[in-house]
């Protein structure tokens, strides 16, 4: 392990422990506590990936996870950041976009060959024209480009799962801002939760400055207080709507309310763009610093610091302490901010150049060279230039708050000049921002922000009293009179490639030419060159976009603007999002004598039911020749009572009520205020002031929610409406012998004159209290029985016992649809959509337009006067056995070769065991359908298939047997 | 995700919800309105960038409609109260009757 260095204090690895794995085909060594990046640059590993575009070589930049430059393939899990995951023994990491290995991709070469032809926005304008351009470029951009790979089939779909969370205060940032805020909120009696991405508490004490001063006794505190909850390795990815956070860690995702949030999230080190400023070598200086600090890795040999600012001096002079050697310092700004021992020291055996800059790097797949400029007041650069060799540049000239979240919380920032700082400006009552994300760097000055923004916090949930607004005032001052930090430009002049994406491989020429193509606004800009859209979502790039784009056009940082951020803020896997399979299932009370049967069964809605038992047309011919029995207990099912029933009802269908007599049933139709059809069913009144209502088994939930709002909104009065769709079971006892069975069971009256057709009747059947309705979907004699759940399988098990010696079968939902199918039955959902009204679907002998007022009837009144253009309209298909498809087009044949024209659909259809005939109901417009026996072509396979108009029934047009 | 007071049950997350969209009173005699008054109440919506009147029903709760005043682009909600019979007679009932 070259790069090694002795044990330090404040180093998170245990020497103890060695882990293997492997990289890019090689085995490594580790120490526990390592993260991938830095077990590989202890031992010398400087390319980590090729780049999106070019297939550039790439090594650490950040080490913070905001950067794309570390993103490997673990396993089968793509897009790995390398400097967050930690090593586990054995793990197999794989470099990505590789072709086909890391050290040596021959697509780098053909791709630099390529790229003068692959200026931003290329793909706009020259794959589109001829169309087949872009069959063929994209497969092969896609090869070319792109990040890791998913193994689909081995995508683990479980062990994703959600927690929600609730705290007063939430504190995104376990830095000194946060963990003060953390302490004085807590301090106030709130709850908190404390959340960090990184694996330790502490944010930049552990990398920087007097790590030991602070930390332990910060620490100390956290763990002490009882109404803290701390979450380590979480990312926030979003803020939604009232308080509401998106947060990750590992496979689990938090959903976590908060009253109020405090955002120390820190800032991003911001990259400064020079020719080749993304070889491997050049590196941020606060990423050398975590890995010194943190996993006492040297990040090189022989140093060149660039900075604008007194952290970069820390940078180097943690270097020197480490054994690295600096052979040469350049900073931006004539002198230093103030005098101190650490410039002076350095000084001394360190050539400075001041007021320069670096200019390019140098190397192959690594730096070997920066060269060194001096820079005039207007950050250009002048001559001479000054070579130097070195293995590692480290650049430290500005930050970036790490302010998404509070973008999406609703906070506008503005921008500072002199200090080179955005302020935030609209800050919702319950959001704060302290430390490094508001600007503030001193860490006396963030301690003091962070303990003022957590009991600004802890108030506005409710808890204690907010600070004195002079106390906000004196932390305001005292922070704008901290020294800048960062540089007021962001790009040094000069030839070859400066990117400023890292993800898009987007540069700072390709800015320059789209804002030159009119992409001149910042949002635009975006979108074109799709700079900031990559997995870092624009840490590395977004500020120095807008400075360049500012720059471009002539306008300040401020007119310029800022993208909006939106979630994720971080890549999120999909499983994350996905959770737990956690889908409800609902089944009936007969469900697992159904199951015991092996029955098929089939999902209707959220209801489990039996598609069938055996054969369906087996199940069709027991219910036309002897006996069935099938399970409806899905069906909706409502108790009405009042005086006013019989108004409520007069409204919501668009039939009559009034006259219905006690212990008659009638069919009925509902339609929404645009006159289409919701759903139907049969009511029965079963007293003078009681009725019981059935609904579809699909809108149950609905035309409660319908019915509910009309009354709870004006049509309530004297109306009592309870769902008993879960407490009856139900089931449809049909066929020719239904009466013969029925009668085994119940004492009840059931001769065609006791119990006509149409009427409803309560008893016990089997011994149980049942609810009887004479009604036939079927087209045969039949009986719908309910009775309580709980009783549900026991008269089922008794019907089917007593129908024995007929015969007797169960039938399942398929058997079920042929039955009605044979009736010219429709079923609302299947044979109707969002645009069929019930005159157009055949209901038109319900309609009742002369009733006083219904939900519908206004819009109906227009449908009668115009007329409708299309039809549902009952088919036969002579000669064949296989029925066409739902959903099949039926069309007009072109003559002489035109186009066949779209006409019609198929919406129900079947082979009908009855009549050996395929059948089916359709929409035709309305010429072609009110002729009976009209010809028409559905469209299957590709040829016309002859079909003819049936109005009514196929089966018992009169309808004598349901009555007999 | 937002949270919302019902006046039954107090504040619940939103996924309890069904919305309803914006509240427009139906025309006391649907009848007497002529095609374009009607396909106005039935198809148009104010659509307001600013405070607006809707419907909420609590589905997974007690199942009561209520009226929430919801600010379109902040999802700032300021007032949820019960349908009272009181509107029917409001200015904007009778607006919608012409
Ligand atoms: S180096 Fe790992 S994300 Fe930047
Ligand atoms: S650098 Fe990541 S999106 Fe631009
Ligand atoms: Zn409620």
């Amino acid at each position: 392990m070259a790069e090694r260095l002795p044990p330090r204090t404040g180093e998170v690895i245990d020497r103890e422990e060695e882990l293997r794995f492997q990289f890019d085909g090689e085995d490594y060594l580790a120490f526990s506590g390592d993260t991938i990046a830095s077990a590989l640059a202890a031992t010398g590993v400087r390319v980590f990936s090729r780049s999106f575009k070019y297939h550039r070589p790439r090594g650490l930049l950040c080490c913070a996870g905001h950067c794309p430059n570390c993103l490997v393939q673990v396993g089968e899990e793509p897009n790995v950041r390398a400097c967050r995951r930690r090593v586990e023994a054995g793990m197999r990491v794989e470099p990505q976009n590789v072709t086909p290995t890391l050290k040596r991709d021959w697509l780098a070469p053909v791709m630099r060959a390529l790229s003068p032809f692959m200026s931003v926005g290329f793909y706009y304008k020259t794959l589109y024209r001829p169309s087949w351009v872009w069959k063929l470029g994209e497969p092969l951009l896609r090869a070319a480009t792109g990040l890791g790979k998913v193994s689909v089939p081995k995508i683990p779909s479980e062990g994703f799962d959600k927690q929600y969370l609730r705290g007063d205060v939430v504190v995104v940032g376990a830095g000194p801002a946060g963990m003060s805020a953390t302490l004085s909120a807590a301090g106030q009696g709130a709850s908190v939760l404390l959340l960090d991405e990184n694996g330790q508490l502490g944010g930049h004490l552990r990398t920087t400055g007097d790590t030991q001063q602070r930390l332990p006794s910060l620490l100390e505190k956290v763990r002490a207080a009882g109404n803290i909850r701390v979450f380590t390795e979480t990312t926030v990815t979003g803020w939604f709507d009232h308080s509401w956070l998106a947060a990750v860690r590992g496979h689990r995702l938090y959903k976590i309310r908060a009253g109020a949030v405090v955002l120390a999230s820190g800032a991003l080190e911001r990259p400064l763009l020079f020719e080749n400023n993304d070889l491997p070598g050049v590196m941020l200086g606060s990423a050398a610093q975590r890995l010194l600090r943190l996993h006492s890795v040297k990040p090189g040999q022989r140093a060149v610091v660039m900075t604008a600012n007194d952290d970069g001096w820390e940078v180097a002079a943690d270097l020197r302490a480490a054994g690295v050697e600096v052979v040469a310092m350049a900073d931006e700004r004539e002198r230093a901010a103030s005098s101190s021992a650490r410039v002076d020291a350095l000084s001394a055996d360190v050539p400075v150049f001041w007021r320069h800059t670096v200019a390019a790097a140098h190397g192959g797949s690594a730096v070997q060279a920066a060269t060194i400029v001096p820079l005039d007041g207007d950050g250009d650069t002048q001559a001479p230039r000054h070579r130097q060799d070195c293995d590692l540049l480290l650049v430290s000239v500005g930050w970036t708050p790490n302010t998404g979240l509070a973008y999406q919380a609703g906070v506008r920032f503005g921008f500072d000049e002199k200090r080179a700082e955005l302020t935030a400006r609209d800050m919702p009552e319950n959001f704060a921002i302290a430390g490094r994300a508001a600007g503030t760097h001193l860490l006396e000055h963030e301690l003091a922000e962070g303990a003022l923004a957590g009991r600004s916090m802890a108030a506005a949930a409710g808890r204690g009293d907010a600070p004195a607004a002079a106390q906000w005032t004196q932390v305001q001052e005292e922070k704008a009179a901290e020294p800048a930090r960062s540089a007021p430009w962001v790009s040094v002049a000069g030839a070859g490639k400066r990117f400023l994406c890292y993800c898009e491989d987007v540069t700072e020429k390709d800015l320059y030419t789209a804002v030159a193509e009119g992409y001149d606004s910042i949002e635009l800009l975006k979108r074109y060159s799709t700079i900031s859209m990559g997995p870092c979502q624009g840490k590395m790039c977004s500020m120095n976009a807008v400075h360049l784009c500012a720059r471009a056009n002539a306008a300040s940082v401020d007119e310029t603007g800022s993208t909006k951020s939106r979630p994720p803020l971080q890549p999120i896997s999909l499983g994350a999002l996905a959770g737990q399979n956690m889908e409800p299932v609902r089944v009936t009370p007969v469900h697992d004598w159904h199951l015991e049967r092996g029955a098929k069964m089939m999902v209707a809605g959220l209801w489990l039911r039996p598609e069938r038992y055996g054969d369906p047309a087996g199940e069709v011919r027991a219910v036309r020749e002897r006996v069935g029995v099938i399970d409806v207990s899905t069906l909706g099912k409502y108790k009405l009572t009042g005086p006013s029933v019989p108004d409520i009802l007069e409204k919501i269908y668009i039939n009559r009520w009034r006259k219905l007599a006690v212990g008659r049933v009638r069919y009925g139709a509902m339609c929404n205020t645009e006159g289409i059809v919701m759903d139907d069913g049969v009511t029965a009144r079963v007293g003078e002031q009681e009725w019981y209502m059935t609904t579809t088994s699909g809108g149950a939930g609905s035309v409660n929610e319908w019915m509910q709002w009309w009354m709870q909104s004006g049509w309530g009065e004297g109306v009592q409406l309870l769902n008993r769709t879960d407490d009856f079971a139900a089931v449809n006892l049909a066929g020719p012998q239904a009466r013969a069975l029925l009668q085994k069971l119940t004492g009840l009256q059931l001769g065609n004159d006791q119990f006509p057709y149409m009427h409803a009747r309560s008893g016990a059947v089997a011994g149980v209290p049942c609810r009887l309705l004479r009604i036939g979907f079927t087209g045969e004699l039949s009986y719908e029985l309910h009775c309580p759940s709980s009783y549900g399988r026991h008269l089922w098990e008794r019907l089917l016992a007593a129908g024995e010696q007929f015969g007797i079968l169960p039938f399942g939902v398929e058997a079920q649809r042929v039955l009605r199918l044979e009736k010219g039955h429709l079923i609302i959902g299947q044979d109707t959509d969002a645009l069929s009204n019930p005159i157009a679907a055949e209901l038109s002998w319900a309609v009742k337009l002369d009733k006083e007022d219904f939900l519908g009837q206004r819009s109906l009144i227009r449908v009668t006067e115009r007329g409708v253009r299309q039809r549902l309209v009952g088919f036969t298909v002579p000669g064949v056995s296989v029925a066409p498809e739902e959903g099949l087009q039926i069309v007009a044949l072109g003559s002489n070769g035109k186009r066949p024209e779209i006409i019609g659909w198929v919406s129900s259809c079947r082979f009908s065991p009855t009549l050996n005939e395929v059948i089916g109901l359709c929409w035709l417009p309305s010429e072609i359908a009110e002729t009976d026996g009209a010809e028409f072509n559905i469209w299957r396979d590709e040829r016309p298939l002859a079909a003819r108009v049936h109005h009514g029934a196929v089966y018992d047009p009169e309808g004598a047997r349901l009555r007999s | 995700m937002l949270i919302l007071n019902c006046p039954n049950c107090g504040e619940r997350n939103v996924s309890e919800f069904r919305n309803g969209g914006e509240y427009r009173p139906r025309p006391a005699c649907p009848r007497e309105k002529d095609d374009l008054q009607w396909a106005e109440y039935v198809y148009l919506r104010s659509n307001v960038s600013g405070v607006q009147k809707e419907w909420w029903y609590h589905r997974a709760g007690c199942g009561l409609w209520f009226l929430a005043e919801r600010h379109t682009k902040t999802n700032e909600i300021t007032a949820t109260y019960r349908w009272r019979p009181a509107a029917a007679s409001s200015e904007e009932e009778r607006k919608a009757d012409g």
